[in-house]
């Protein structure tokens, strides 16, 4: 409260040492308003020729049709009436959907325990363990996927000698319509799970030690501590690592690229699948960017409903 | 405005100035002197000699070859090339690919090779770089598949392995009873395909069975992909997965290594595995490919052909590099000096074929001549048509699934829909 007066102060001080027809007369460009836009500039051109013209581009794109005999025509919204109508297309979407709906409080639950459990417990060896969850993180995606469709392998891999260990059947795992997705979910997890881990990590250690020791005066159970003091305290790191989970699985591709290709029968065909695939594999270049439009919609929307549920009161 | 903040704004506004010049500029070196940029699917060392020796021929040119993964190299072209990649010369371009990429616009035409090209090849090597009457891509190499039989397999199972000779090509039921044998035997896997769902490697099932190429009409736009014989053939390729002849869970090209280990009985594969299994201590035999009871004998034929990309700054490079790899045949016959495969070029085949006997010792006595009698008689060709790519996408999904459990009746019948929906933006 004392700060902001005193720079005022100091502000109209040095005004008051000058002629005051000076400071109305001194261009703009040379004023605190140039500055900002100066060290704005790299950023908003970048977020102009990065992000702008190409989402300004997909939109474009998305409204014309390009044939080999006829060349390229506006359509208007015929390539989203035709994506609607493509059943392949609804499957992604459904896919997507569900995946969303699993993937992201799967791994922001698992990320919570973690995080408390390696900030408010002491265990043997937690540093290690804490860095073993936090090592998937460095393994690039490819090197991830191919590790994984040895453990998945459902001849001979990890994952079923495990099973056959507790004497239970070989499962299909990515070869399986009914287990690809999950199995995908699983990899993605063990890649970022340890790395929201290390933001909800940041967020516990700033919650003042009092506010725990206060709890514990009151009888407050280690649960009861969680529920009122730890997840009320993080709800804004929460609130990031649930929106940037969310944007980063929505655009996941290289593991179904690499593990799945989309299948088995387009259990795990997601919609940046299926736009890579449309665009490259079928060169149907309209609908994909009228696909990329619809995903960018899928993403905004859900975002939005997760800021509104997770909005502070205050 | 202090002067430090003036000197840090205007460190920022140059920043900007090239970033903008940057995005701007064309990221290409280009011209007559800089290296001939090459780009293709095959391990970098498999064209050193090649290189070598067009180097050595043309003085002031060099080639560098850039390797992108067979999985995604056909969709990575499409992108780079799509969007006027300048920094490829010359690439690598599935034969029957050659017309959708010619429409396209993305190969440049060859009218100067229209006579050496054909003179250099066979006719009908020479028509899959034809597409509109025009010269667009020039082949290098020819393909054809023979199955690998595991000498020591058959005889734990006590049965008689197949010979060379194509007159006594077994069929692919008495192949399934062979290789149930060998299983019985201690074998693991009774039989395997070396690309488990890629169509060049499962089209001869259906075409043995008189189900065609699964595209027809006039213009090469129709699908035919779930008529009886081509469901006929998926149901016995699907159950070759179900009954546990074959693994589910290894991918084209991930196969070779459980042959070589002893670890399989019968392998369906190209040339290209001789070289590979030379350095394996199984006792292999090669025997010609089977064909269903009743049905044609019928082989994969086509391999890589080669082209200019239209945005190349360096066609003049690229064409000597073209000309030298294809239509020379030192320069073809080098391209096959460190992989199996057969040149495209008629005079580098006659030199290179008997080579091909001798690669694996005595066991792969006999394989120049099964190569050079399927290439005659027995080649079916991938469908020209300005489709394939799209059909050739839609086509291996479905044999994924096939392999995955999937009904063969249903999922063709929603494969040829989805050909279709992918052919419509072409018509």
């Amino acid at each position: 409260m004392s700060t902001a007066p005193a720079a005022t102060g100091s502000g109209g001080r040095a005004t008051a040492a000058r002629p005051r027809a000076a400071r109305y007369l001194r261009p703009w460009w040379r004023g605190r308003t140039a500055v900002a836009l100066a060290f704005l500039l790299p950023s908003l051109v970048a977020l102009t020729l990065l992000r702008l013209l190409p989402g300004a581009s997909a939109v474009w794109g998305s409204l014309h049709h390009t044939s080999l005999l006829s060349g390229e025509a506006f359509v208007g919204l015929a390539n989203y009436a035709d994506l609607f109508a493509n059943a392949d297309f609804r499957n992604a979407l459904g896919v997507t959907l569900l995946f969303t709906l699993v993937v992201n409080p799967l791994q922001v639950a698992v990320s919570v325990g973690l995080a408390v459990l390696y900030t408010r417990r002491r265990m043997a060896g937690g540093k290690v363990w804490r860095a073993l969850v936090i090592l998937p993180v460095a393994t690039p995606p490819a090197v991830s996927a191919v590790i994984w469709s040895v453990i998945f392998r459902p001849e001979g891999g990890l994952a079923n000698a495990l099973l056959a260990a507790v004497g239970l059947p070989p499962q299909g795992y990515l070869t399986s319509p009914d287990q690809a997705l999950a199995s995908i979910i699983v990899l993605l997890s063990w890649i970022g799970v340890g790395y929201w881990m290390l933001f909800l990590i940041a967020g516990i250690n700033d919650i003042p030690a009092e506010l725990y020791e206060a709890a514990e005066l009151d009888g407050a159970s280690p649960l009861r501590a969680f529920l009122h003091v730890t997840l009320p305290m993080l709800r804004r790191p929460l609130s990031f690592v649930l929106v940037a989970a969310t944007v980063s699985n929505l655009l996941v591709f290289a593991p179904v690229q690499i593990l799945t290709g989309g299948g088995p029968e387009g259990s795990t065909n997601l919609l940046m699948f299926d736009i890579y695939n449309r665009a490259y594999a079928l060169g149907d270049m309209g609908r994909a960017q009228a696909e990329v439009v619809v995903l960018v919609a899928v993403t905004i929307v859900i975002v939005a409903v997760q800021f509104r549920m997770l909005r502070s009161e205050d | 405005m202090r002067k430090r903040q003036r000197v840090l704004a205007s460190a920022a506004g140059a920043a900007t100035l090239a970033l903008v010049a940057a995005a701007c500029s064309s990221g290409s070196e280009g011209g007559v002197d800089a290296a001939i940029q090459f780009l293709g699917p095959e391990d970098p060392a498999y064209f050193e000699p090649l290189i070598e020796a067009f180097e050595a021929e043309h003085e002031g040119l060099t080639v560098e070859y850039t390797q992108v993964p067979f999985d995604q190299y056909n969709s990575t072209v499409q992108q780079r090339l799509t969007a006027e990649d300048d920094s490829i010369d010359v690439y690598a371009v599935d034969q029957p690919r050659v017309p959708w990429m010619a429409a396209q616009g993305l190969l440049e035409e060859l009218p100067e090779y229209e006579e050496a090209g054909r003179a250099a090849t066979t006719e009908g090597q020479y028509s899959t770089g034809i597409h509109d009457g025009r010269l667009w891509a020039l082949p290098v190499w020819n393909s054809t598949q023979m199955m690998f039989v595991n000498q020591d397999a058959l005889d734990e199972a006590g049965v008689e392995a197949p010979g060379t000779d194509p007159a006594d090509r077994w069929t692919w039921e008495r192949t399934v009873e062979a290789a149930e044998a060998a299983q019985d035997a201690g074998t693991e896997w009774g039989l395997l395909m070396e690309q488990t769902e890629y169509y060049y490697q499962l089209q001869p099932l259906a075409e043995s069975l008189g189900g065609g190429s699964g595209v027809v009409g006039d213009d090469m736009l129709e699908q035919d992909v779930s008529n009886a014989e081509w469901v006929q053939a998926m149901e016995w390729y699907g159950a070759t997965f179900e009954d546990g002849l074959s693994p589910r869970g290894v991918g084209s090209f991930e196969t070779s290594p459980l042959f070589a280990s002893g670890d399989v009985a019968f392998f369906v594969g190209g040339p290209w595995d001789l070289g590979v299994f030379a350095d394996s201590d199984v006792d292999w035999t090669v025997a010609p490919l089977p064909y269903f009871e009743g049905g044609e004998q019928v082989t994969p034929s086509g391999s890589w052909s080669w082209g200019i990309n239209p945005a190349s700054p360096n066609k003049d490079g690229a064409k000597a590099f073209l000309e030298f790899a294809a239509i020379d045949p030192e320069g073809n016959l080098a391209s096959t000096e460190r992989q199996t495969i057969i040149p495209a070029n008629t005079e580098a085949a006659a030199a290179y074929l008997p080579r091909v006997d001798e690669l694996a010792g005595e066991r792969s006595a006999g394989a120049a001549d099964l190569i050079a009698h399927e290439v005659e008689n027995t080649a079916v060709v991938r469908p020209v048509s300005v489709g394939y790519a799209q059909f050739e996408e839609v086509m291996n999904t479905a044999f994924a699934d096939i392999r995955n459990g999937s009904d063969p009746g249903p999922r063709l019948e929603q494969a040829g829909g989805q050909v279709e929906a992918a052919w419509e933006p072409l018509r």
